[in-house]
């Protein structure tokens, strides 16, 4: 299919919605940081453009015949050539309407919550910075753009959690963050080069409709594969995932924007990007499939033992995350993207809705809010309940139909096991989220009095309700739109009517029931009147602790650094480094041999080892020569 | 005829005639600071416009043996700008003694001449003599340093290396003088493809190599860097860490070219030597406590990123080298002009001693993080395009493995710098520490070398085309 090229007013629209954030980050940064009002309007302003300018490009190509393209050559080298603009489709439409939505939702969510805070113009400049980025990624027609701008949501994503300076673990959370993220971007770049290489085009249009003719198969599934691995990276999947629970040490608005509801979609939009190049390889969906399913068991069981509810979300979201991924590995491509629309919009809303406790309360840990008070905050525990419902999967909010769409799918499979792992996600999630609305809406009388942390109650009124009123509209979301699938399912398979994917009714009664299981659990447990708020987790110990501790792959990786990279090559590297080694192999000799000339021989022999290295070197490698 | 000449040399002539200005300079009894300085600085100024005036100049001088094309003149630029640059960053040279102050800059201007004049040299005997006046003027800068005797071990330790370099090299090009019994590298180049096969032959363009590794820190040449990017004054570390490196880039790709890629077994060599240079720059980085030796490994971790588009021995490689190299110069430049302004009193500086850098001076700890996310590779700065390009280039050659590792060690870097930027950003300042003063002066700098970083990243095209044409000179 051929892109038509946008007319003027559509050209006008996107570049209006990629540079505006832009503009607002220098503005910001560079001249009005010290002046927060203004810089807050700036902000605000330059994010609320974009926001109508994606409604008007979506709602304006509703029934849209071809995807409209434009791209300038950014550079080109050799027979490479790289270039930038933007694709518009339904797919990159639709995301670009979530961003902008919530993007904008969150930093009006954010007057109120960063209020009185004295770095506010800082952080307002960054989150335009994160918002530029990120609508540049959705709309990149290219791999090489969607890279870059992949990188800067992770380069913001870092200063947004850093943010807050005086937590030393916040700091420390955004470098693990960045790092590991990064670890899996470099199978990302290098799939890029490997395309680049054999395609000599990385235009995402080109990759889906010839990547299958001129790939071989096992160079498509390789490159696949080492695209998925920044997948895996950006949306904290198996064995990368311990990230974004730590990440969560950033500022609550934070955590919903980027950490739940968009960059880390990322990954999963960039499955469904070049979804037609991934269904070329079976290999590579199944690898998909696999590890989503792994990564949505894994989290949500450590989802089951967490107290802190921002820690809660986070893990429901690596496993939402997981079982988006499954959808799509699974070849339900509309099933996919219809959850991580409406995953978006509910669990925004959950991350809103916390940072509104937090605020109150000065605390993360919910049994503690339960106890003081949470329930006198009505408007929040309403939205966080349809949120949390939504989540769960409980008809007829949005998370109901997306989630049936994605168990249609796998229903579909061949082997029942994916249907089954994915069941029972479904049901330790709705365990897991009606444990946390159980202990918020009945606070444990045994407890002792109502604690009254350090928390920001006393703020004014006017910054309850900024942050109310985005969460309303949330709301409004996630209770209609699970409505408008049939709509959006006829707008996103635009080029391939009529595959539809199939319906199983039994599929229907068969969640419910599961649903309703996982929920009846948390009821007996933390529900029903005396109950005692303790999980039967709490009589099995070791697997408390197990899931508690995230099944150690922390202390995995911990052991991985400390022992193989600065137990093992640096200090064998550092052998030759004195200043490094100095105070150890002195002390060593004034005590074993106490003996001058041995102390003095080490000292000025080193330039004699290093010398000796040097020609050692040099004679191992004409030996080289002479043998070969 | 004459003006021909005269034309074709006018960098070098730029800096003789700086050499000879500042030599008298240094001769009166008293001396002022400010007025080496203001002289220093227009010269080198001077000696940009000199280099960027004869960018166009083409021709052949001195019975051949040196050459004059957009390659040498391109890497001249490069060089003027690099020593114009930390020149500007010489205001107070606190780390220097006073009394040394016309040498310092007298010696800076030598080895820059040493080097200008090793990039246009086409004979083995003219590389060598060039290499060593930019050499030794080094050698004398190190131990100029003020202070506590590390300078003086750190200049004895470099003399010692340097020196064992050059007899490896001098060794090598008998063996090449013996192969195809010529020094000009234009016969060379016709012969050496024949011969490459012998033993002598390559063993004998490897050893030549050698110098030049010592001087871009290639394991295992690098032993010197950590110890004299310590003990050297920060202004002369700034130099080392930029000037120096651009020259040795161009002379590693003139001296590969030779062979045309034909002998497998030297782009072996090289790519383990360049595997073990990131290997080892970038983990023993990660413990470093003192921010100059963290960038001297570093240092050595880039040699290997450079000496991967070096050893594809394609047009490609090669024009991701000479781009690589620009990006590094500025990108590193930036990071030691912080350094030196940071480090007041010219003293050396631990990382922790960044603390709270983005309150004692915002733009400086800006100025860091953009140069520590460009050498790190994060886009859109100009180190990203640097590696994307390599990258692209070894990929295009077949190197899946070498890239693969390229860019583990560029996610190891990450961590490092990172632990700079979380000091300059994220710690507080400790007690009593004023905030810094700076200079409107440097401020502009600042914003130049950020506005640089950025441009050169995003729109490399300019730069990437005039590396392609530098870089077609040279077959």
């Amino acid at each position: 299919m051929t892109p038509a090229a946008p007319n003027d007013y559509v050209l006008g629209l996107a570049l209006l919605t990629m540079g505006l954030p832009l503009l607002a980050f220098f503005l910001v940064f560079f001249l009005t940081r010290r002046s927060v009002g203004l810089s807050c309007f700036i902000s605000l302003a330059c994010s609320a453009v974009p926001l109508l300018c994606a409604w008007s490009l979506l709602l304006g190509h509703w029934r849209m015949p071809v995807p409209l393209l434009w791209e300038v050559v950014w550079m080109s080298s050799g027979g490479a050539t790289a270039t930038f603009g933007f694709l518009l489709d339904p797919l990159s439409l639709l995301m670009l309407t979530i961003v902008t939505s919530i993007s904008f939702l969150v930093q009006v969510y954010s007057l109120g919550y960063m209020a009185g805070d004295p770095g506010k113009g800082k952080y307002y400049a960054f989150l335009s910075l994160f918002a530029w980025s990120m609508i540049s990624l959705v709309v990149a027609s290219g791999l090489l753009q969607l890279y870059i701008f992949w990188e800067l949501v992770g380069l913001s994503s870092y200063l947004l959690i850093g943010f807050w300076h005086h937590k030393f673990s916040a700091s420390e959370a955004g470098k693990k963050a960045f790092v590991m993220t990064r670890l899996g971007d470099l199978g990302f770049f290098l799939g890029i080069i490997v395309i680049l290489l054999h395609l000599g085009d990385l235009s995402i249009l080109g990759l889906n409709q010839n990547a299958a003719l001129k790939l071989g198969p096992g160079l498509l599934t390789a490159s696949a594969l080492l695209i998925f691995c920044g997948v895996v990276g950006k949306s904290a999947q198996f064995p990368l995932l311990t990230w974004l629970p730590d990440a969560m040490e950033g500022p609550t608005p934070v955590s919903a924007l980027l950490h739940s509801a968009t960059m880390v979609a990322a990954g999963v939009y960039l499955v469904s990007r070049i979804f037609p190049f991934y269904q070329a390889s079976p290999e590579a969906l199944a690898v998909v499939l696999a590890i989503g399913a792994v990564t949505m068991l894994l989290s949500s069981t450590m989802a089951m033992v967490a107290r802190d509810i921002k820690q809660v979300w986070a893990y429901s979201t690596v496993s939402q995350l997981g079982f988006m991924l499954m959808g799509l590995g699974a070849g339900g491509y509309f099933a996919g993207v219809f959850h991580l629309t409406t995953h978006a919009a509910f669990k925004a809303l959950l991350f809103l809705c916390s940072g509104v406790f937090i605020h109150h309360f000065g605390t993360n840990d919910f049994f503690v809010m339960s106890r003081s008070g949470a329930r006198g905050l009505k408007a929040p525990m309403i939205c966080l309940s349809v949120a949390g419902a939504a989540l769960s999967g409980v008809w007829p909010l949005a998370g109901f139909f997306s989630k049936e769409s994605v168990m249609g799918v796998l229903a579909g499979l061949s082997n029942p096991l994916w249907l089954v792992v994915g069941l029972l996600g479904a049901a330790m999630t709705a365990y897991y989220t009606f444990r946390l609305l159980f202990v918020m809406w009945r606070p444990c009388e045994s407890a002792e009095d109502p604690l009254h942390g350090g928390g920001h109650g006393e703020h004014a009124a006017w910054a309850y309700w900024v942050m109310v009123l985005p969460l309303i509209a949330l709301a409004v979301f996630t209770v209609f739109l699970g409505w408008g699938g049939r709509g959006l399912e006829a707008f996103l398979r635009w080029h391939q009517e009529g595959v539809a994917e199939a319906h199983h009714g039994w599929l229907v009664w068969a969640s419910v029931l599961v649903v309703a299981s996982g929920v009846g659990l948390a009821w007996l447990e933390f529900g029903r009147a005396g109950a005692a708020q303790a999980g039967f987790l709490s009589h099995l110990p070791a697997l408390e602790r197990l899931f508690a501790r995230r099944w150690y792959l922390d202390d995995l990786y911990r052991l991985l650094l400390d022992y193989v990279v600065y137990g093992f090559f640096s200090r064998l590297f550092t052998i030759n480094d004195r200043r490094v080694v100095d105070g150890g192999i002195d002390g060593f000799c004034r005590g074993t041999a106490g003996a001058g000339w041995l102390l003095s021989f080490l000292q000025s022999g080193l330039l004699q080892f290093n010398l000796f290295s040097m020609v050692l070197v040099i004679a191992l490698v004409g030996l080289y020569f002479l043998l070969v | 005829m004459m003006a021909e000449q005269l034309y074709m040399f006018l960098p070098e002539s730029c800096y003789l005639l700086m050499a000879a200005a500042l030599f008298a300079l240094s001769l009166p009894r008293r001396q002022s600071h400010r007025r080496i300085y203001a002289w220093a600085l227009a010269l080198s100024l001077l000696g940009v416009a000199g280099a960027a005036a004869a960018l166009a100049a083409r021709g052949e001088m001195f019975f051949t043996a040196y050459r004059v094309d957009l390659f040498s003149q391109v890497f001249k630029l490069l060089l003027a700008v690099a020593t114009f640059l930390v020149i500007t960053i010489c205001g107070d040279l606190a780390g220097v003694e006073e009394r040394y102050h016309p040498e310092f800059f007298l010696f800076l201007t030598t080895c820059t001449l040493g080097m200008m004049l090793l990039i246009s040299a086409v004979e083995l005997m003219t590389i060598y003599l060039s290499l060593e006046l930019s050499s030794f003027s080094l050698y004398l800068l190190v131990p100029l340093r003020r202070g506590d005797n590390i300078d003086v071990e750190a200049g004895v330790k470099y003399l010692f290396i340097g020196v064992t370099a050059s007899c490896v090299m001098l060794f090598g090009m008998s063996y090449i003088f013996g192969a195809v019994h010529s020094t000009y590298l234009s016969e060379i180049m016709d012969k050496l493809p024949l011969w490459i096969h012998q033993p002598a032959a390559a063993v004998g363009l490897l050893l030549t190599l050698s110098g030049f590794f010592f001087k871009l820190a290639v394991f295992p040449f690098h032993f010197w860097a950590p110890d004299v990017y310590q003990g050297a004054a920060n202004q002369v570390t700034a130099y080392i860490a930029t000037a120096s490196k651009a020259a040795a880039v161009a002379l590693l790709i003139r001296l590969t070219s030779l062979t045309a890629g034909t002998s497998l077994y030297l782009i072996d060599v090289l790519m383990v030597l360049c595997v073990a240079s990131m290997f080892l720059g970038n983990l023993v980085a990660m413990v470093q406590s003192d921010l100059k030796r963290m960038l001297a490994y570093s240092s050595v971790a880039h040699a290997g990123y450079v000496m991967m588009g070096v050893l594809t021995m394609t047009r490609l490689g090669y024009a991701a080298s000479v781009f690589y190299a620009m990006a590094y110069l500025v990108m590193n430049f930036a990071a030691f002009m912080v350094v030196v302004k940071v480090a007041g009193e010219g003293q050396d500086l631990k990382i922790a001693d960044l603390a709270g850098l983005h309150r004692r001076a915002p733009l400086m700890a800006l100025t860091l993080m953009m140069a520590l996310f460009s050498l790190a590779g994060i886009p859109p700065t100009v180190g990203f395009t640097g590696k994307f390009m390599v990258f692209t280039a070894a990929m295009e050659d077949g190197r899946f493995w070498l890239v693969l590792v390229g860019m583990i060690n560029a996610t190891i870097s990450l961590y490092y710098y990172l632990m700079v930027i979380k000091a300059a950003y994220l710690a507080e300042p400790a007690d009593g520490q004023e905030p810094l003063a700076i200079s409107a002066s440097t401020r502009a700098l600042s914003y130049a070398l950020i506005a640089g970083m950025v441009y050169l990243g995003v729109f490399p095209q300019h730069f990437l085309g005039l590396a392609e044409n530098a870089v077609k000179n040279i077959f």
